[in-house]
C-alpha cells in the first residue's frame, strides 16, 4: 500500500501499477444509519473491480461519493491524483468528464432523442465542439453498442436492454478513464444482462478504462471481475478474485456465493 | 425528515421551500446561462398553455357577463356591465384565474417532470455530465414561468373581455367601440399595474413550488404523483395568499 | 430537428409579442383616456375649496371630456390652484373668460371640472392662463339644505301622524257627522237668511213707497228727495243688503257642498277633511262656528228690523227736524 505522500511524489513517475482511484477512511452516515464506516479501497488502472454487497449496504452511496453527488462525512477520495472533496465546481466538472457513470435506472433524458441524450454530456463538458465532431462521436458511440439506427428515437420507444446500451454509449462518449457502473444488470433478463457485461468488457479492452462495478449479480461478478471487494457493515470486509472468495469459509462471505 | 407532528412538518416544509427559493436567487444570475433551455421552457410553459388559458378566459368572461346581467337589469344599470366586467377581469379574475389554471397545468407538469427525473436519476446524470441541474432545470423553468404568466394573463384578459363583449351582445346591443370605451374608461393605470405585477409573483410561485416539489420528490412512481399533486395544491394556496398580500399592499400604497 | 426548434422559436416569438402588444394597447388606451400622451396644453383655475378633487379627474368643456387634472397646489390658506392639461385642439376654442367650476359626475360620482364658455368676446386662452372660477355648486350644501327640508317634512309628517292618530281615536267626528243639530242649525241659518232677505225686501218696498211719494212731490218726502246725499246713502245701503244676502246665499251653498263632501269623505274614510273632522276639538269648533253663523244671521235679521224702524226713519226724522228748524228761522 502506498501512502498518499509517496503517491504525490510519484506523480510523474510511471509505474506498472497506477492507482486511478483511491478511497481512504471514508465515513458516511444518514442520521443514525452509518452506511460507510472507515472504508478503504483502491482501483488500479485497467482493472475491473466489482463491489459486492447486499441491498442498502451503501454501494450506491460509495460511488455517489466518488462522483461528488454525495458528500462523505469524513475521509479522502483521490481520483486521478486529485482530491475530489477539495475541488470547486469547475474543477470537479473537469474530473467528472473523465469519469463515466452508468446509472442503475439509465437516467436517459425522457424529453430528448437518443442523439440529444448522447450530445448532452459532450456539449456540456466540451463547450467548444463543432457539430461534425459531435456527430462523429455520437455515431461511434452508438456503433460501439450496436444501436446506430436508434439515433433519432426517443428513449421511451426503446426496450430495457436497448436503453441500458444507449446509456452505456452516453457514458462512453467522453472516453472516460474510469467508469462507475451502478448495478448494470439489475432489471434485465439474464441474457440481456450477459450482453451488457460482454459489452462492458469489450469497451474496457477497446479504450483501456478502469471500471468500478457495483452489483449483486453473481453472473456479472464472475464474468467481469478482475478483483472483488465485499462491502459489509460499511467496511471493505473481504477482497480477492472470484476463486479465492468462493473458497472463503467465512459464512458472511459464503452467503454471496451460494 | 418526515415528521408526524403536522406543525413541525409544516414548518420544516416552509423552511425547505424558503431555502430552495434562496438557492434560486443565489444562482439565477450567475453564469452559465441556460438560454436555449430557458427558451425551450418558455415555449412549453407559455405558448403551449395558451389554448387552455384562452379557452377558460373566454368562458369566464362570457359567463360572468351573463350571470351579472339579471342583477344589473334589476338595478337598472345594464349599461354598466362592460365597466364592471372590465374591472373584475383586469383586476382580479384575469390574473387569479389564469394563475390557477397555470398552476394546474404547469405546476403539475413541472412537479411530475422533475419528480420523474429525480426518481430515474436524470438529475444526478445531469450533474455528472457537467451541468448544474439546478440551473438547467430549476432556474430555467422558474424564470420561464415568471415571465410567461404575465403574458398569458394579458392575453387571457383580452380573450375574456372579448367573451364578455359577446355576452353583452347575446341579449342587448352594444357596439364594440362603445364596449371598449366603457371598459377602458372604467379602468386606469392603477387597476392594470398592480394586477400585472402580481402575475409575476404568481408565475414565480408556481414555478418555484413545482420545481421544489419535483426536485425533492421521493423515490418511486408514487412520489412523482405526490409531487405533481402537492405542487398544484401548494402553489394554488400561495397564489391566493399572494393575492391577499397584493391587495393589501396596493391598498397601503393608496393605489386601490 | 433544427427546423423544428426554429418553428418553436417563431411561435414563442409570436406569443410573446402578442402579449406585449395587448399590454401596450391597453396601457396606451388608458393613457390616451387620461391624456398622458399627445400634445396638450395647460390651464389653471383657482378655487377656495376644491372639494376633494383629485389628480386625474376629468376636465370637461361643454360636457365633453377634454383633459385631466394634473396638479393641485395650495397657494395660501384660502386659495387652491388646479392645473389641468387639455387637448391641444382646445387652443382655438377655449377663451379667457370661460368659467371653471367643480362639479360631480352624477350624484355620487367622481369630481369633474366643468369649463363653460361665456360667449366669444374674449381672447383665446393661452398656455398657463388662469381662468375665472365660480364657487361650485356644493353638493354638501345641497345635501345639508335637503336634510333640513327633510327634517321639516318629517316634522310635518309627524304632526300629521299625531293628528290623524288623535282623530282616529276620537269619536268627535262621528258625533259631529251624526249630529242632527248640525243640519238643524244649518237649516235654521238658511231660514234666518231667508227671513233677512224678506225683511230687506220689505225695506225696499218701503223705500219705493217713499220714492213714489217724492215723485208725486208730497210733503216732507220732497225734501228728502232733494237731499241727494241721503239718496246715495240709501242706495248704497240697499245694495249692501243685496250683496249681503247674495253672499249669505252662496255661503249656504258652499256649506251644503262642503258638508256633502265631508260626508262623502268620511264615509270613505280618507282625506284631510276626514282627518280634520276626526278631531273632536275641530268638530266642536265647527259646531261652534255654525252656531255663530246662526247667531250672525239672527243678528242680521235683527239689524234689518232695526233698520226698518231706525236707520231710514231716524235720518228721515232727523232731516225733518232740521227742515223744521230751517223754516222756523
Amino acid at each position: 500500500m502506498i501512502t498518499l505522500e509517496q503517491k504525490r511524489t510519484k506523480k510523474t513517475q510511471l509505474s506498472t501499477v497506477i492507482d486511478v482511484l483511491s478511497i481512504k477512511n471514508l465515513y458516511k452516515s444518514f442520521g443514525e444509519n452509518k452506511v460507510l464506516v472507515d472504508f478503504n479501497f483502491t482501483l488500479h488502472k485497467g482493472e475491473n473491480v466489482v463491489v459486492l454487497g447486499k441491498s442498502g449496504s451503501g454501494k450506491s452511496v460509495l460511488i455517489k461519493c466518488i462522483i461528488g453527488l454525495l458528500n462523505p462525512d469524513e475521509g479522502e477520495i483521490t481520483v486521478l491524483n486529485e482530491h475530489v472533496l477539495e475541488l470547486n465546481t469547475t474543477e470537479m466538472d473537469k474530473i467528472r468528464a473523465k469519469i463515466g457513470f452508468l446509472f442503475q435506472s439509465n437516467a436517459l433524458y425522457d424529453s430528448m432523442t437518443v442523439r440529444e441524450n448522447l450530445e448532452f454530456p459532450l456539449r456540456r463538458h466540451w463547450i467548444k465542439v463543432t457539430q461534425e465532431e459531435v456527430n462523429e462521436l455520437v455515431k461511434q458511440a452508438l456503433d460501439d453498442v450496436g444501436l446506430g439506427y436508434t439515433v433519432d428515437m426517443m428513449p421511451i420507444e426503446l426496450s430495457g436492454g436497448m436503453r441500458k446500451r444507449v446509456a452505456l454509449a452516453r457514458t462512453m462518449i467522453l472516453k472516460p478513464e474510469i467508469i462507475l457502473y451502478d448495478e448494470p444488470t439489475t432489471g434485465l433478463d439474464p441474457i440481456t444482462g450477459k450482453e451488457i457485461i460482454n459489452l462492458m468488457i469489450k469497451i474496457k479492452k477497446k479504450y483501456n478504462t478502469s471500471s468500478l462495478i457495483i452489483s449483486h449479480d453473481m453472473n456479472c461478478v464472475k464474468m467481469a471481475a478482475d478483483r472483488i471487494v465485499i462491502l459489509l457493515e460499511g467496511k471493505c470486509y473481504a477482497e480477492g478474485n472470484y476463486e479465492t472468495l468462493k473458497n472463503n469459509k467465512d459464512p458472511k462471505v459464503m452467503q454471496f456465493f451460494e | 425528515m418526515a415528521d408526524n407532528i403536522p406543525v413541525k412538518s409544516f414548518l420544516n416544509e416552509v423552511g425547505n421551500i424558503s431555502q430552495f427559493t434562496g438557492r434560486f436567487f443565489s444562482q439565477w444570475y450567475r453564469p452559465r446561462y441556460e438560454i436555449s433551455e430557458f427558451i425551450r421552457q418558455c415555449y412549453f410553459i407559455g405558448y403551449k398553455s395558451l389554448p387552455l388559458i384562452g379557452l377558460t378566459g373566454f368562458i369566464m368572461g362570457l359567463v360572468l357577463t351573463m350571470q351579472l346581467r339579471p342583477t344589473m337589469v334589476d338595478y337598472g344599470v345594464e349599461s354598466q356591465i362592460p365597466a364592471i366586467v372590465g374591472i373584475a377581469i383586469i383586476r382580479e379574475i384575469g390574473p387569479v384565474l389564469t394563475a390557477l389554471i397555470f398552476a394546474g397545468k404547469i405546476g403539475s407538469s413541472i412537479g411530475a417532470e422533475l419528480g420523474s427525473m429525480k426518481v430515474t436519476e436524470q438529475i444526478d446524470a445531469m450533474e455528472v455530465s457537467g451541468t448544474n441541474p439546478f440551473k438547467y432545470l430549476v432556474v430555467s423553468r422558474v424564470l420561464a414561468a415568471t415571465l410567461m404568466l404575465p403574458i398569458l394573463t394579458i392575453l387571457s384578459d383580452a380573450v375574456s373581455l372579448y367573451g364578455s363583449y359577446l355576452g353583452v351582445n347575446i341579449r342587448g346591443q352594444t357596439s364594440s367601440s362603445l364596449f371598449w370605451i366603457q371598459v377602458i374608461e372604467s379602468i386606469d393605470f392603477y387597476d392594470v399595474l398592480p394586477a400585472f405585477i402580481k402575475t409575476y409573483f404568481f408565475g414565480f410561485a408556481v414555478g418555484i413550488i413545482g420545481c421544489y416539489k419535483g426536485y425533492n420528490s421521493s423515490k418511486g412512481t408514487e412520489g412523482v404523483g405526490r409531487s405533481a399533486n402537492s405542487a398544484v395544491v401548494v402553489s394554488s394556496i400561495i397564489i391566493f395568499i399572494l393575492d391577499l398580500l397584493a391587495v393589501q399592499i396596493t391598498d397601503l400604497l393608496g393605489y386601490n | 430537428m433544427q427546423s423544428k426548434k426554429a418553428v418553436n422559436n417563431i411561435k414563442l416569438g409570436i406569443f410573446v409579442l402578442a402579449g406585449l402588444f395587448f399590454l401596450i394597447i391597453i396601457l396606451y388606451m388608458i393613457g390616451k383616456n387620461e391624456h398622458f400622451f399627445g400634445s396638450n396644453f395647460m390651464i389653471k383655475a383657482r378655487f377656495q375649496n376644491v372639494q376633494g378633487l383629485k389628480i386625474g379627474n376629468n376636465v370637461r368643456f361643454g360636457g365633453i371630456n377634454i383633459g385631466t387634472v394634473k396638479e393641485i397646489n395650495i397657494i395660501n390658506d384660502t386659495l387652491m390652484e388646479v392645473e389641468m392639461v387639455v387637448d391641444n385642439e382646445l387652443k382655438n376654442i377655449l377663451r379667457k373668460n370661460a368659467v371653471v367650476t367643480i362639479g360631480t359626475d352624477g350624484l355620487v360620482g367622481n369630481k369633474v371640472i366643468n369649463i363653460e364658455s361665456e360667449g366669444n368676446k374674449s381672447a383665446l386662452a393661452m398656455e398657463g392662463d388662469i381662468l375665472p372660477s365660480k364657487k361650485p355648486v356644493n353638493t354638501d350644501e345641497m345635501l345639508r339644505t335637503l336634510y333640513k327640508t327633510n327634517n321639516d317634512v318629517g316634522m310635518i309628517a309627524e304632526n300629521l301622524k299625531s293628528t290623524v292618530e288623535k282623530i282616529n281615536k276620537s269619536e268627535g267626528l262621528w258625533n259631529l257627522m251624526n249630529n242632527k243639530d248640525l243640519s238643524m242649525h244649518i237649516t235654521h241659518s238658511v231660514e234666518n237668511i231667508e227671513k233677512a232677505s224678506r225683511e230687506a225686501n220689505l225695506v225696499v218696498n218701503e223705500i219705493n213707497k217713499v220714492v213714489k211719494k217724492i215723485n208725486s212731490g208730497h210733503g216732507l218726502a220732497g225734501t228728502i228727495i232733494n237731499d241727494t246725499l241721503l239718496a246715495v246713502t240709501l242706495y248704497e245701503a240697499v245694495s249692501n243688503f243685496r250683496t249681503m244676502s247674495k253672499r249669505s246665499d252662496s255661503l249656504v251653498v258652499h256649506l251644503q257642498k262642503s258638508i256633502t263632501e265631508i260626508d262623502k269623505e268620511i264615509t270613505e274614510g280618507k282625506g284631510t277633511v276626514h282627518s280634520l273632522l276626526m278631531d273632536s276639538t275641530s268638530a266642536r269648533a265647527i259646531e261652534k262656528s255654525l252656531i255663530n253663523i246662526e247667531k250672525g244671521t239672527e243678528g242680521f235679521q235683527q239689524n234689518m228690523e232695526a233698520l226698518k224702524h231706525n236707520i231710514l226713519f231716524k235720518g228721515y226724522f232727523r232731516r225733518l227736524e232740521k227742515e223744521k228748524k230751517k223754516k222756523e228761522k
